[in-house]
C-alpha cells in the first residue's frame, strides 16, 4: 500500500523544483580550452553554463576565470567578489585576484582572500567558489560543475583546490 | 426647475438607498466605518492611516508597473524613464517613493502607541501578533521595492539580503537560490513577483484578520497624510542613483528602516547572528508581550517594567539607526570607512538601552499618583472668526494650486509637488477648522435648548 501511494507521489515529490532554476547545463560538461593554449601565469575568463543567450551569459553569476598558475597548477574560480560582488579580475604578476570595488585580494592557489575587506570574513565567506574541471587525454579542460555558493563562499566541509582538477584517462 | 432639481435629488436619494440596502447582503456591513464629528487623536486610528497609505502605494505602484520593466540591464533605464520622460512619472514616483517611507513610519507608530497604551491584552492577542507579522512584510515589501531600481543601493541591499539568507543554518542555501534564480537576470524577476503580487496579497490576508470592526475614516487628516507625502517628495526628491556597476565601490547607506541592522553587520560581528538573530530577539520580544504581561493593567503609567522595555527598544532602534548612518570619511579605503568598531558600537547600546530602562522604570515605580489635571478647555469659534479663518486657508489653498500649476508648466516638477502638498496640508486644516466650527456651534445650542428647559421647569 505504501509502496503504491510512494510510486503515485514520486514522480510530483519534485514540485518544489519549480522555484529553482532548473540547470541542466550546470552538470553539463562544457570545454574551456586546451592544455596547450595554457601557459604558467595565463588566465581565460568564460561564462558557465553557456545559453546562447547573451543576457544570461553576460550575468555576473555566471563568469569564471580559468588559471594557470605560476607553479603549473590549474585553477577555475567564481569572478563574484564574496565582499560586495564586484568582479575581480586576475593580475598574473601578483599570482593573485583583486577586486577593482574594495580591494579584496585572493591567492589563486586556493581562492582565499588574503587582504581587503573579503578577508574579515569568516570562513567558509572568505573564499572564491570554485570550478570543478576536467582534463581529458587530448588536454581538453572542461568544466562540470561549481563547488561553493556563488557570491557567498565555499561550503562548511572542507575540499583541496587539487581535488577539483580530475584527470581522465 | 424647483421641481426638477427635487425630482433628481428624490432619484438619486433613492438610488443611495436601494445600493445601502443591497450592500447588507455584503461583508462590507460587518466593518464599521466612522466618519467622527469633532477631532479625536490621531494615535488611535494610526493603523488606519497605514492602510490608507497602502492604498495610495497599490495605486501609484500599479501605474509604475506601465512602464518599469523588470530586467537587469533595463530595470535601472526604465526608472529613469519614469523619472524624466514620462508625463507625471517624477511625481507617480515620488508619491510611491515616499508614501512608502511613511508607511514604514506609521506602522512603527502604530505599533509603539499601541504598546504603551496596552491595546495588545484583553482579547487583542490575534491582532497583536497579525499586526507584528503584517510590519515585517511591511518592511520587506519596502526592501524588495528599493531593489527594483537596480541601481548600485539596491545592489547593496541585495548583496547583504542574499548573504543573511544563505548564511542561515541548514535552510539558508535552500532558500537562498529560490530568490536568487540563475543570477541577477532571474532575481529582479522573483523580486518583481515578490513586490507586486505575492507580498502584497499576504498583506491583505493578513489585513483581513488584523482589521478591528470599527473603522475611523477621518478626512482632515488623510488629507494632511497626503499633504505630508507630496511636502516630503518636493523636499526630498526620490534619488535615482548610479546603475550598478561592479567595479565601483561606493559607499552607500540602506533605506532608514534597514540602517539599524546594517549597523549591526559593519561590526565584522558573524553575519547570521549580526544582522538575523539579534534583529528577531527583537521581534520575539513584541510577539511574546500579550503572553507575557497578564496584569489588566493597560495604562503605560501603571505597567513600569514593560513602559521600561519599550523606551528601552526605541532607544536601541535610534541608537543602532544613527550607527547605521555614521560614515567616517576621514579614513581612506571605503571599507574602514564603513567599518565599526564593536566595542564602542556594543559598549554604547548596552549602556544607553540600560540606562533608559532603568531610568525609566525607577521614574514610573516612584511616581506618586497626584491629581488628573484638569480637562483642557476647548477652543470655542464664533461663526464669523471660523468664516474669516476658512476663507484666509482658502485664499492661501488658491495660491498653492496656483503655484503648484505654474511650476509644473516650467518644469519644476518637485516645487510643483511641495505646492500641491501645502494645499493638501492647508485643505486639512480648512476641514477641521469647519467641522470644529459646526460641532462646538452644535454643542451651543444643545447646551442653550437645555438651559431653557432647565429654566422653563
Amino acid at each position: 500500500m505504501a509502496g503504491a501511494v510512494l510510486a503515485v507521489i514520486a514522480p510530483f515529490a519534485n514540485l518544489v523544483g519549480y522555484f529553482y532554476r532548473k540547470e541542466e547545463e550546470v552538470s553539463k560538461r562544457q570545454k574551456l580550452a586546451n592544455l596547450k593554449d595554457l601557459s604558467p601565469g595565463s588566465y581565460i575568463f568564460f561564462s558557465y553554463p553557456q545559453t546562447g543567450d547573451p543576457k544570461i551569459d553576460n550575468d555576473p553569476f555566471r563568469q569564471y576565470v580559468l588559471i594557470m598558475t605560476h607553479d603549473g597548477h590549474l585553477r577555475v574560480y567564481s569572478r563574484v567578489c564574496v565582499h560586495l560582488w564586484c568582479l575581480p579580475s586576475y593580475i598574473p604578476s601578483r599570482g593573485a585576484l583583486i577586486c577593482p570595488c574594495h580591494g579584496s585580494i585572493y591567492r589563486d592557489t586556493d581562492g582565499v582572500a588574503v587582504d581587503g575587506p573579503a578577508a574579515y570574513q569568516q570562513y567558509p565567506t572568505n573564499a572564491l567558489p570554485m570550478g570543478v574541471i576536467e582534463v581529458d587525454q587530448n588536454g581538453d579542460i572542461w568544466m562540470v560543475g561549481v563547488e561553493g555558493r556563488l557570491g557567498y563562499g565555499r561550503e562548511w566541509q572542507r575540499v583541496k583546490p587539487d581535488d577539483l582538477v580530475r584527470r581522465v584517462t | 426647475m424647483a421641481s426638477d432639481s427635487r425630482n433628481i435629488r428624490e432619484l438619486l436619494n433613492n438610488l443611495w438607498k436601494w445600493t445601502v440596502d443591497r450592500l447588507e447582503r455584503t461583508t462590507i456591513v460587518v466593518y464599521k466605518f466612522t466618519v467622527p464629528k469633532q477631532y479625536i487623536s490621531p494615535y488611535g486610528y494610526l493603523g488606519t492611516l497605514t492602510a490608507i497609505v497602502f492604498a495610495i502605494l497599490g495605486v501609484s505602484g500599479a501605474f509604475l508597473m506601465f512602464y518599469y520593466r523588470p530586467d537587469v540591464e533595463l530595470a535601472f533605464l526604465s526608472v529613469k524613464e519614469i523619472q524624466e520622460k514620462v508625463p507625471f512619472g517624477f511625481i507617480l514616483r515620488n508619491v510611491h517613493y515616499h508614501a512608502s517611507n511613511l508607511m514604514v513610519l506609521l506602522a512603527i507608530l502604530h505599533l509603539y502607541y499601541q504598546y504603551f497604551s496596552g491595546r495588545y491584552k484583553i482579547k487583542n492577542e490575534v491582532l497583536w501578533v497579525t499586526g507584528i507579522i503584517l510590519g515585517i512584510l511591511t518592511i520587506l515589501e519596502a526592501y524588495t521595492g528599493y531593489n527594483l531600481i537596480m541601481n548600485q543601493r539596491a545592489l547593496l541591499a541585495v548583496n547583504i539580503g542574499m548573504g543573511l539568507t544563505y548564511s542561515a543554518p541548514i535552510l539558508g542555501p535552500t532558500i537562498a537560490p529560490i530568490f536568487m534564480g540563475g543570477g541577477l537576470f532571474d532575481l529582479v524577476v522573483r523580486f518583481y513577483a515578490l513586490h507586486v503580487f505575492i507580498l502584497p496579497l499576504l498583506m491583505l490576508l493578513l489585513a483581513a484578520v488584523h482589521f478591528p470592526r470599527a473603522l475611523i475614516i477621518d478626512f482632515p487628516v488623510i488629507s494632511v497624510i497626503v499633504g505630508v507625502i507630496f511636502i516630503s517628495a518636493g523636499l526630498f526628491p526620490a534619488e535615482l542613483g548610479i546603475k550598478f556597476d561592479l567595479t565601483r565601490g561606493l559607499v552607500e547607506v540602506p533605506e532608514w528602516y534597514l540602517t539599524a541592522i546594517y549597523a549591526f553587520l559593519r561590526t565584522g560581528t558573524e553575519r547570521f547572528t549580526a544582522g538575523a538573530l539579534l534583529p528577531l530577539l527583537f521581534v520575539i520580544m513584541f510577539l511574546i508581550v500579550p503572553f507575557v504581561d497578564r496584569s489588566r493593567k493597560l495604562s503605560w503609567k501603571d505597567r513600569p517594567f514593560f513602559t521600561a522595555l519599550g523606551v528601552a527598544s526605541i532607544v536601541l532602534v535610534t541608537v543602532t539607526t544613527v550607527w547605521g548612518f555614521y560614515v567616517d570619511f576621514s579614513k581612506e579605503t571605503a571599507f574602514d570607512q564603513l567599518y565599526i568598531e564593536p566595542t564602542l558600537f556594543y559598549g554604547s547600546i548596552a549602556g544607553m538601552t540600560i540606562a533608559s530602562f532603568y531610568a525609566t522604570y525607577v521614574y514610573l515605580s516612584r511616581q506618586v499618583r497626584g491629581a488628573r489635571p484638569p480637562p483642557t478647555k476647548p477652543i470655542v469659534l464664533k461663526p464669523q472668526s471660523a468664516t474669516t479663518i476658512m476663507v484666509v486657508l482658502l485664499v492661501f489653498i488658491a495660491a498653492a494650486a496656483a503655484a503648484t500649476f505654474y511650476t509644473y508648466f516650467i518644469n519644476l516638477p518637485n516645487h510643483s509637488m511641495f505646492y500641491l502638498g501645502i494645499a493638501f496640508f492647508l485643505f486639512g486644516l480648512l476641514l477641521h477648522v469647519y467641522r470644529h466650527s459646526i460641532y462646538t456651534q452644535e454643542r451651543q445650542a444643545t447646551q442653550r435648548e437645555q438651559q431653557a428647559v432647565r429654566t422653563a421647569t
